[in-house]
Formats: structure tokens, sequence, C-alpha cells
């Protein structure tokens, strides 16, 4: 397996023009230049560190890409236009090759804040500094430390205490060119809030390779509540590398889906610190992978506090010499008593040459919990099959049918049926169903 | 004494086992030889000397030596930095009699009375052909019923069958896990003495249990077993060991290497409850070849040691191959058992089926480590684990690192896990018919074990119980 090398882009002096260029703060400067001090410290990941078994190492690289320094051109693209009439979202933004290109937003309920990170930071730098990198920080790993250092586009959410914001707001990353990026998304939810934001990565075939690092700070307060759906279907010319980490405080709730179909390869983490007594997280998952991709997805709950519940679903399907990794850890802290919590993997296999593994793991240090786990993988059933062949299907019909029914268990769960529908859409593209493809 | 020893027939041999404290003991080491302590290319050659053996065995210990040296510890699992090889000996011998001896009565007064401490009962040899017994670092003791022999079973201590069945010995020898394999399959193959090497023909079904009794003595020696098992093609036979050693204070290293090889269409089982002092890091290796239409089974216990590294594993290398695993852990104050298995299916119909039972007690820690590999053309493998845990304590832990990595289209693989605690509603319930509380909680954790737990020989059943008796023993207030 090929080893990963540096990128001399990746440099002080990126920091500082970075910096510069978009008149930052001090404090932000020094966060970001501790963090490239990190990454520099920090050695690439190798086939032999555990976390990293099985990914694809060589399809995350960095090297020989240049920083993007904006898009070829600010204008949105059809599809996007498209996808955005199709949503029922009070409020979108658009980044684009980490230039904010576009901003939506109705947003009905007082005091919201929905804007690109740049902005928020001038008009709301404390409100920033007091979240910023509280979730996802530079120690974690190489990947993240990059990110912390260097990431341009991103979102900031802002919902203040005991205001519900009705519908979905969510941010369109996109690109036209290659090279390497980072973006970041920034949520807050104050007390007793509530709110739903969609992370949704994609784009047109683009000219050259890029590699795009994303980190998701989700900070949930006491009895706050979030549905977040990041949603990957980036054109294949894309490696995608997304940190996801939420804190959820007491009585908060997190429910949170993550799609992955597009890409060359995508790598995500996705974290849940319960923080609080009486914390929830719902981690849902789907993935699909064809045409040789390689998806590699990482999911942590960690309870660090009593009484929380936490419940995974990871399932995917993989056809055309193509690879889904799923681990997944349930860590429980000494102390955190009365834990509740799941994790589900279930992967289905379409063929001889994709590969499909599954690592569901526990760490448990308090007795009084339940916590359980379980992996299947197997083929679509012969019987079903069987059955709908002799209801008078083609056996390739059959075989859509029955891969949609297998991913819809985890779409049924997601109340967001504009979503699901656009998921189910790309599922039935990525099978081949007619008269699709075109449509998306 | 409970009630279900003074009922039992063997209660009065079971009275010997009744307090752990009865296996802190030592008897003054009086030894034949013993190596200096540490690892080195010096030691490897004496121990070949002292052996009288042939050269290529030589040679296979010199290059397995470096292979150890090249590839240094794992990087995973259990915490190891206390074992410091400089303070083992790498080789102790007892006497210069092995494999000599036909009666009990010929084995060494000291060795015979460290058998009766331990409560090795003298009835079971009568049951249980072919004692092997193992003092330090070599068989002492070997026995096989004489219809057995007429078989043409070969039951010997493995320095006896390395010169008594040499072409055998060599067809056989480290192909089922070379040195290169781990770090501790090394180390064991540059340093290994006694263990038992068992060989039945074609055909031949050995309807009692072979079994080698075998346990640790002397101050921080190493104990390095290396067991080669031929099953050859339609053999039926069940081999058990068990190990106990007393405690000390220093920490003891066992590193042993269990081979099997199941012919075509054979059934082998191979059963083993270690319950090592608290003081011993056993890291072991055991696995399978299993051909086709061919079964093995693996039952293993881990009660004792400090830190335990050992997954069984299966390579189901043929058509119809069939492994499975059967695991009990118990992790009290302390110890840290890192148990599991792997199943490696490597052609079409191949199954195999993994239960895994761990109790973590006091600041225990148990881990279930595991792997499940579908190979590309390992058409229609099945594979199913199981793994459950139940915590007695506030501060006990317990793990579950299962790997499943898939190839094959065709292949139906499951995992499940669940960790529990004890349910105060049925302590509640037992209590309130009679049973005083560490009883009750001792009932349930004995019927958590049960489905390993009735897989077991009689006497390992019991002595489990008795175990689990003495750990619950005022575990309560």
């Amino acid at each position: 397996m090929a080893e990963l090398t540096d990128n001399p882009a990746v440099a002080v002096g990126a920091v500082d023009q970075l910096v510069a260029a978009r008149g930052e703060p001090a404090w932000l400067a020094d966060e970001r230049r501790a963090a490239l001090r990190t990454f520099e410290a920090t050695p690439w990941p190798g086939p032999r560190d555990e976390l990293w078994r099985y990914t694809q190492l060589e399809r995350f690289s960095v090297a020989g890409l240049d920083l993007v320094p904006g898009p070829q051109t600010d204008e949105v693209s059809e599809r996007i236009e498209r996808r955005i009439r199709d949503s029922d979202a009070e409020g979108v933004l658009v980044v684009k090759n980490g230039r904010p290109v576009k901003r939506e937003a109705r947003i009905k309920e007082a005091g919201v804040i929905f804007t690109d990170l740049a902005t928020a930071l001038r008009e709301h730098e404390d409100l920033v500094r007091q979240h910023l990198y509280t979730a996802v920080n530079a120690p974690m790993t190489k990947y993240t430390a990059l990110n912390s250092a260097l990431w341009t586009g991103g979102t900031f959410v802002y919902v203040p205490k005991d205001v519900e914001v009705e519908l979905p707001l969510g941010t369109f990353t996109t690109a036209d060119r290659g090279g390497l990026g980072a973006g970041r998304t920034l949520i807050v939810v104050d007390v007793n809030a509530k709110a739903t934001f969609i992370d949704e990565f994609t784009s047109d075939p683009l000219p050259g390779r890029l590699f795009h690092s994303h980190a998701t700070e989700i900070v949930l307060k006491d009895g706050a509540k979030l549905r977040y759906v990041s949603l990957q279907n980036w054109s294949r010319e894309v490696a995608h590398v997304h940190k996801q980490r939420a804190f959820v405080g007491r009585d908060a709730r997190l429910e949170s889906l993550t799609v992955s179909l597009g890409g060359d390869a995508a790598r995500v983490e996705i974290e849940s610190e319960l923080g609080g007594p009486g914390a929830e997280s719902e981690m849902l998952g789907l993935y699909f992978a064809d045409e040789g991709q390689h998806f590699n997805q990482y999911t942590v709950q960690h309870h660090s506090a009593p009484r929380a519940f936490s419940d995974v679903l990871f399932k995917g399907a993989v056809r055309d010499a193509s690879t889904a990794v799923y681990s997944g850890i349930i860590v429980v802290d000494p102390g955190a008593q009365k834990t509740d919590a799941y994790q589900t993997n279930r992967n289905l296999l379409l063929d001889r040459e994709s590969e499909a593994v599954s690592i569901p793991q526990l760490e448990i240090a308090a007795n009084d919990v339940k916590c359980s786990h379980g992996s299947t993988t197997g083929p679509v059933p012969d019987d079903q099959r069987f059955y709908l062949m002799s209801r008078g299907l083609r056996p390739e019909v059959a075989e859509h049918v029955l891969v949609t029914g297998f991913l819809h268990e985890v779409m049924s769960r997601v109340t967001l049926p504009k979503v699901a529908e656009y998921v189910e859409r790309v599922v039935q593209a990525k099978l081949g169903v007619p008269g699709v493809k075109e449509k998306l | 004494m409970s009630e279900l020893n003074s009922v039992h027939p063997d209660a009065a041999k079971l009275e010997g086992m009744q307090h752990t404290k009865q296996y802190d003991f030592r008897l003054p080491e009086d030894y034949y030889y013993r190596s200096g302590k540490g690892l080195s290319k010096e030691v490897v050659e004496k121990i070949s000397y002292m052996k009288n053996e042939p050269e290529w065995m030589l040679k296979f210990r010199l290059r397995a030596l470096e292979i150890a040296e090249k590839k240094g510890r794992p990087k995973w699992g259990p915490d190891l930095s206390g074992l410091n090889f400089d303070d083992i000996y790498f080789y102790v011998k007892p006497s210069e009699r092995q494999g000599t001896v036909d009666s009990w009565d010929e084995i060494p007064e000291a060795v015979r009375k460290t058998y009766e401490r331990l409560g090795v009962p003298e009835a079971e040899r009568r049951i249980l052909a072919g004692v092997g017994a193992q003092f330090e670092s070599e068989m002492v003791y070997h026995k096989l019923k004489e219809e057995w022999e007429r078989l043409g079973v070969i039951f010997l201590d493995t320095d006896t069958a390395l010169k008594e069945h040499p072409d055998l010995f060599k067809e056989y020898f480290a192909t089922v896990v070379p040195p290169e394999d781990n770090y501790f399959a090394a180390i064991n193959s540059a340093v290994w003495s006694g263990g038992s090497f068992v060989y039945v023909p074609e055909g031949v079904e050995v309807p009692v249990p072979l079994q080698a009794y075998f346990l640790l003595n002397a101050q921080n020696i190493g104990q390095f077993e290396r067991t080669l098992i031929i099953g050859a093609p339609g053999s039926k036979f069940h081999y058990i060991e068990g190990c106990t050693a007393p405690a000390y204070t220093t920490h003891s290293f066992h590193s042993g290497v269990i081979e099997i090889i199941c012919q075509e269409g054979s059934n082998v089982r191979y059963s083993t409850i270690q319950n090592w002092s608290h003081n011993v890091y056993n890291l072991v290796t055991q696995r399978a070849i299993v051909h086709k239409d061919a079964s093995m089974g693996w039952l293993d216990g881990n009660l004792g040691s400090k830190v335990t590294m050992k997954y069984p594993s299966c390579y189901l290398v043929e058509e119809g191959a069939h492994g499975e695993v059967l695991s009990i852990a118990f992790a009290t104050d302390g110890q840290h058992q890192d148990a599991g298995s792997k199943m490696i299916h490597a052609a079409p119909h191949t199954t195999s089926s993994v239960v895994s039972k761990s109790i973590s007690k006091g600041t225990g820690r148990a881990s279930y480590r595991g792997l499940v590999q579908i190979h590309e053309g390992a058409e229609y493998a099945r594979s199913n684990v199981e793994c459950d845990a139940l915590l007695l304590d506030e501060q006990a832990r317990t793990d579950t690192y299962p790997y499943i990595e898939i190839n094959e289209k065709t292949a139906h693989v499951g995992h499940e896990a669940t960790v529990s605690k004890l349910d105060e509603e049925q302590i509640f319930y037992l209590m309130t018919r009679g049973l005083k509380e560490d009883e009750a909680m001792a009932l349930i954790v004995r019927g958590f074990l049960d489905p390993v737990a009735k897989e077991l020989p009689l006497e390992y059943a019991v002595e489990l119980n008795r175990l689990i008796e003495l750990e619950m023993e005022g575990s309560v207030g």
C-alpha cells in the first residue's frame, strides 16, 4: 500500500496568507497556526494504524494538490438550483470551492443566525469564538488538524434559547475545479431550542481531482434538539474526508443521518458525546458503493454521562468491485450508569468482487447498562428474489426492489421526506433503474 | 461448603480445592537444569543441546529467534509493559527421567505433592487414560492406555515424539503456526519445550478424552509448551488440557503454541481451562487447519492469569469444513482476559460458530477480540458469532472487538453481542426462596455460563462451578 506523503503547499505561509486575505482576528490565526503545528507533528496514518486499517489510504492522498483559491465562476449550477427549488428549506447557502456564492434565507423565527463562517466572524465574533474548535479541534487526527488549520468555506448556525426553527436550513458545498479544499460547519443549538440542518456535498464532473476535508461541529445545550443530515454525492473525482462531532447536553437530542453515495472515496467519522444525563443520539447511516468506490465510516457513541441513550443503524450495499467499511464503537465511561446504547450494521453484497468489512465494538466500563450490537452481511436473499420473480418481475427489477427495500429501513426513520425521496432516486440511478439518472 | 458439594459424590476430593489460597504455595526448587535468565542465541542453542535435538530443529529455533527480534511485540491489545524477558528463565528441566515412568509411584515425590495439593484426583487417572502431567517445562509422566496403543494412537510429550517419530513430526511441525505468524509464536518456536503430541490414525475413534494436566512452578520460569495434534481422515477424539500455577509475586510468562490438523472427515475437539495464578502473562497461539468435511471444536476457558491473549482459530481450507469456538472468560480484580476467536473461511460451504460468555468482576476486564474472514470463492459460507458479557461491579469493564471481512457475495455472516448486569429482580426472587444473596448471584452467574458449561466434561464443569462459588463468596457487602 502506498504511503501518504506531505504536500509542500500545506505550510505556515499558507495559513498566514489565508488569515491576512480574510482579515481574521488574532485568536483565530493562533488557533490555525497551532493546528498546523499539530498537523506537522502528526504522522500520516499508515496501514498498521488500527483506526485506518481497511482504509485505502492512497485514495485520501493530498500530495500534489494545490490549495483551492476559489471557484472558476461564482455561478450556481443548474443542478443545485433545481435541488434548491425542490427543497423546502427556510435558508440555503451555497459554498463553491470555499467561497460563499449564494445565500437565501426566509427565516421567520427571531434571533436565528444562519450565515457563512467568515460573515459570522465579523458579525458574531464572540459567539463563534466561544464554540469554534470545541467539538472538532486540531489534536484529533492528521486530517482534522489539516482542516482546523486551513478551512475556508463554512456555515454558522445559531438557534437561540427556546426558539424552534420549523423548516430545514442547509448548505450546498460544491466545486467547479480540483485541488485541496477544507470546509467547516458549526451548529449551536441553545437551551430548549430546535432546528434541522442539511449539509449536502455535490458537484458536476470536475476537471481535476478534488480532496475535500470537512469538519462539522455540533453543540447541543440542555434540552436542545437537532436533526442533522450529511448527504455526500460528489462527482467521481472527489476524495471526501469528513469528521462530525457532536456534544449532546442534558436531555438534548441529536438525530443524525449520514449518506455516502458519491465521490471516488469517502471517509466519514461520526461521533456523539452524550455529555449530559438524559442525552439522546440517534445515528443513522446509508451507503451504496458502486464502480470501485471506497466508503469508510466510523461511528463513536461516547457515553460520559449517566442515563443517556444512543442508537446507531448503518446499512449499505456494495457492488462493482467496491468496498465498504463500517466500524464503530460504544464507549461507556466509568460512572455512566443506566446507559442504553445500541449499534447495528447491515451489509448487502451485490457481487463477487466487492468487499464489506464490519467492526462493531464495545468498551464498557460501567455495570448498570444495556448495550448490544449486531452485524450481518449477506446477499440479496434468493427466496425473496424468487418470490418477486414468481409474481412476474424481471430478475433485475426484483433486485432493484429488494435493494431499495433493504435501504428503506434507514430512510423510513428519517422524518425529512424531501431528503428521503432524493436519496432513493440516487440509489435507483446507481441500480440502473431506467429514466432516473436524467432527472437527478 | 455449599450443599451442592456435600451431596456430590466427588465432594471429598473437591475439599482440597475449597480455597484459592491453597494454590498459593511453592515447593523447594530442585532442578536438574535451569537456563540463565533472559532470551539470547546462547540460551536457544543450549536448550537444543540439552535436548540432543536434530540439526534442523536447532536451525528452526534460531531462525524463529531472528524473526521474533525483527517483529517486536504487538502494538495492539492488552498492556504487556510488566512483562520483562530479562527476568525470565526460558528453560527449566526438572528431571532426566522424563518420558520413562509408567506409574504414579515413580513420579518424583516433590511433583506428586504438588499435584496432591492442587487436588488433581488420582481417581481421574482410571477414567481419563494417559494423564500427561507436565511439571515445569517437560513431561515427567505420560501414560497411554494399552488398548489405544493397539489402535495406533500416539500420545507423547512433544520432545519424545521428535525422537521417536521424526518423520511424522517433521511433516506437520510448524505447518499450522509458522514462527512468522506472530511475535509470541516466534518466541515459542525459539524456546519451546514440552507439550503434547497426538496422532490418531485413520478411522480411529477414541472414546475417552486424552488429557494432559500440567502446571508451572519455580519463580520466573517461562513455559513454552508446543502441542501438535493430528487427526487422520475419519478419526474422532477429544483432547483436554488444564493448567494451574501456584501464585508468585513476580510475573511469570506462558506462551504456548497449539497446532491441530483435522484431516478429511475427522472430528477433533480441544478443551482447555486455564487457571494460572494472577501474575502470569498467558499469551497463547491456538490454531487448527480444517480439511474437507472435517470438524474442529475449541472450548476455551480463561479464569486465571494476569493478562491472557488467546484467540483459538480455525482455518477452514476445504469444502464442508466446520469450526466452532466456545469461550468462557472470568476476569476479577487486576485481570485482563483478552480472548476471542478467528474463523477463516477459505472454501465453499464452510461453516463456523462462536459463542463467547464473559464475566467481569471487581476491576476485572474481559475483552472479546475476534475475526471472521470470508474469502472470495468461499461460496455459501456461513458464520455466526454471539458474545454475551455480564458485569458484576461498578468498576468492572468489558470490550468487544469483532472484525468481520467479507469478500464473497453468497456468504451469510452474523454477529451479535450484549452487555448486561446482574438482574436485581432475579436475585430478589431467589432470596425470597431462601438463598443468601451471594448464593443467588452465584446461581445466576452459573446460569449465564450454562450454555458453554454444559459442553464441558463433568469434572471440568464441577471445577468451574466451584471456582465461581469461590469467586462469588463474600462478594456482597
